[in-house]
């Protein structure tokens, strides 16, 4: 591969933060697609007489159930391996939508500049001035509970973190010597900007997509706590947790370990994002890696 | 100074004025998408179709949208915040006891967050260039990894459970009286009254849930304060006061850290919303009597007016400390001063 995008893949995949990003998501997006076969369980089957047993290392555990029961006598580690497909679903389909929207508004607004770029200054201004999580809760009171819901609520609320940076990055691309010779030589707006401005972007975008997995999946687990995600049959991490925090006090791995699935998730996508941004954002870059 | 300060205070205000306004607006239509029925839910058990008929027009759902939102801003201006169809009291009662709770968590978070920032960012500077900056970093990275809300579970794991060194449920000690209430604020009304076991008790119930919101804000703090102060190591005059043999300590103290304060104030402010945003499920979590509860409570009750009340509540906090942090900027910052 040649060309100034395999010279940033390359210099991307180098990254030890984006090589252990990758490492960790690859192995999540293999335990949701094998689910059936990874789990050792139905993740839905209730054992009545197996209730909140502790992991299979303590003295009390049943080599059976790996990591423990939950209260209605289910396998932890099957609900914790089924759990990542929701995560994961909600991830890359929030993220995508949040992305898609802030960045097309951001790209008129940037480019258009004029009272569209004030409008939509003025909406963001107003979209911020909510704590997303009440702008979520309000939605989702509004649209009803459900994943589906909960992924357009994250578009809804979160389309502004894209929209905020691409559009002053647009504004200072649009500036660049090669947008007016692109219109010179008579190029229309939408291929000025569809060519032009938003290969410039597209380094920035990469990194916030990654970060907004990261979001995506904490809002979820966040809205399945509430009990406004997923529907009774489903597993959710978030419902693991608020299922298991009646039975704190007498064992803490029902919390603990979906709370583990969870971190582990959110820092893989933080892990590829950071490392993403250091490598791909060339005021982060101290020598310039091309001759 | 301070009379311009508070000029620039008073103009920010009056600006988020519109933004209150179209946000309000936001809210009151998602509302109207609602697929379940108020009335319905506020009446007893029993209750006839007449009944339903009567209060549906008394709570107003019989007009347009734009009557109802019309009725609403009317009377929330004469200081009529509605009535709680869940609690069966009024709004007001419900948000004045709440806010002030909300208001000493989130101070508390901030205190403790910014402090905990301050050091993990004094340490990863010192340590530049050794493993132990990368050692932090990914520290900050896992902090950053974990919600608040999960932070507070897990903390109540380990400080309340295992070690049992905090309080994690409520306000203060089961069993103890509310002081009179002067301000609002139990932290300062306990002392009003005198009760110093009342003080403690308040003071510790606060702890757990702040240091929750404080982990979650601190690797922000920490980023930006390390990569301000390695900026301004490379200013002229960093390498002019070192030619004239001042202290690396001096310069640290008095000139990096001093510019390194005004990212990290802009930064306060953008993750405002955030910080309100975080406190509403470590509410939950801790039972800790904000207003992050009443409105996951007004929420899971389809409670409207309280839901509509609360979400304003939070924008006119996040718009405030907004214009509070762009005045201490400008104060802070000295080339804005002359202006």
């Amino acid at each position: 591969m040649r060309g100034p995008l395999a010279t940033l893949a390359r210099r991307a995949l180098w990254n030890p933060r984006v090589l252990a990003g990758l490492t960790i998501l690859t192995g999540l997006v293999f335990c949701a697609a094998f689910a059936p076969w990874l789990a050792p369980h139905d993740p839905n089957r209730q054992d009545l007489i197996m209730m909140l047993l502790p992991p299979a290392w303590d003295a009390a555990g049943d080599p059976a159930f790996p990591l423990g029961t939950d209260g209605l006598g289910r396998c932890i580690l099957s609900r914790l391996i089924y759990g990542t497909r929701i995560a994961l679903y909600v991830a890359v389909a929030a993220a995508s939508g949040a992305m898609v929207l802030g960045t097309v508004i951001a790209l008129i607004a940037g480019y258009m500049g004029g009272w569209v770029d004030w409008l939509v200054g003025r909406l963001v201004d107003t979209w911020m001035s909510f704590p997303p999580v009440i702008l979520a809760l309000i939605l989702l009171v509004g649209l009803g509970a459900g994943v589906e819901k909960v992924i357009l609520a994250i578009i809804v609320v979160d389309w502004t973190r894209f929209a905020r940076v691409i559009r002053s990055e647009v504004l200072v691309i649009r500036r660049r010597d090669y947008i007016d010779a692109a219109r010179l030589a008579g190029f229309s707006h939408f291929r000025v900007v569809l060519r032009e401005v938003f290969p410039g972007v597209l380094p920035l975008l990469i990194t916030l997509f990654s970060l907004e997995m990261g979001i995506a999946v904490i809002v979820e687990a966040t809205m399945s706590f509430v009990g406004l995600s997923v529907g009774a049959s489903t597993v959710a991490w978030g419902v693991m947790i608020s299922d298991a925090r009646q039975y704190m006090n007498q064992t803490p791995w029902g919390v603990v370990l979906p709370i583990l699935g969870i971190f582990v998730t959110v820092l893989s996508f933080n892990l590829l994002g950071d490392g993403l941004r250091r490598a791909l954002d060339p005021r982060l870059q101290r020598r310039s890696v091309a001759p | 100074m301070l009379s311009v300060a508070l000029q620039i205070l008073f103009r920010r205000l009056l600006l988020a004025v519109p933004t209150l306004l179209a946000v309000s607006v936001l809210v009151f239509i998602v509302l109207r998408l609602l697929p379940a029925d108020p009335v319905a839910m506020s009446l007893p058990p029993g209750a006839t179709l007449a009944d339903h008929e009567r209060l549906r027009i008394e709570m107003g759902f019989d007009r347009s949208v734009v009557a109802q939102y019309g009725l609403w801003l009317q009377a929330l201006l004469t200081g009529d915040f509605g009535t709680s169809i869940y609690f069966r009291r009024p709004v007001a009662d419900l948000v004045r006891t709440a806010l002030p709770n909300s208001i000493e968590l989130v101070a508390a978070g901030l205190v403790l967050g910014v402090g905990l920032g301050m050091i993990g960012g004094l340490a990863m500077f010192a340590l530049r260039a050794t493993p132990g900056e990368t050692a932090i970093d990914l520290a900050s990275s896992a902090m950053m990894s974990i919600p608040e809300f999960l932070w507070a579970l897990l903390l109540i794991l380990t400080l309340g459970v295992a070690l049992q060194w905090l309080p994690f449920f409520g306000r203060m000690a089961p069993g103890m009286t509310m002081p009179p209430p002067v301000t609002g604020f139990l932290l300062i009304d306990t002392l009003l009254a005198g009760r110093l076991d009342q003080f403690r008790s308040v003071l510790f119930h606060l702890l757990l849930p702040a240091i929750a919101l404080a982990i979650a804000l601190a690797p922000l703090i920490m980023r930006i304060l390390r990569s301000s102060l390695l900026e301004t190591l490379n200013e002229d005059y960093v390498a002019q006061a070192r030619l004239r043999g001042v202290p690396e300590r001096t310069i640290l103290m008095r000139h990096a850290l001093r510019n390194a304060a005004l990212p990290t104030i802009s930064l306060i402010g953008v993750q405002a919303g955030f910080m309100f945003g975080g406190t509403i499920l470590v509410e939950v979590i801790c039972g800790y009597p904000g207003l992050g509860n009443l409105i996951v409570d007004a929420v899971r009750n389809h409670d409207l007016p309280v839901i509509q009340v609360v979400a304003l509540v939070y924008c006119v906090m996040v718009l405030f400390i907004n214009a509070f942090v762009e005045v201490l900027y400008l104060v802070v910052n000295p080339r804005l001063r002359a202006a």
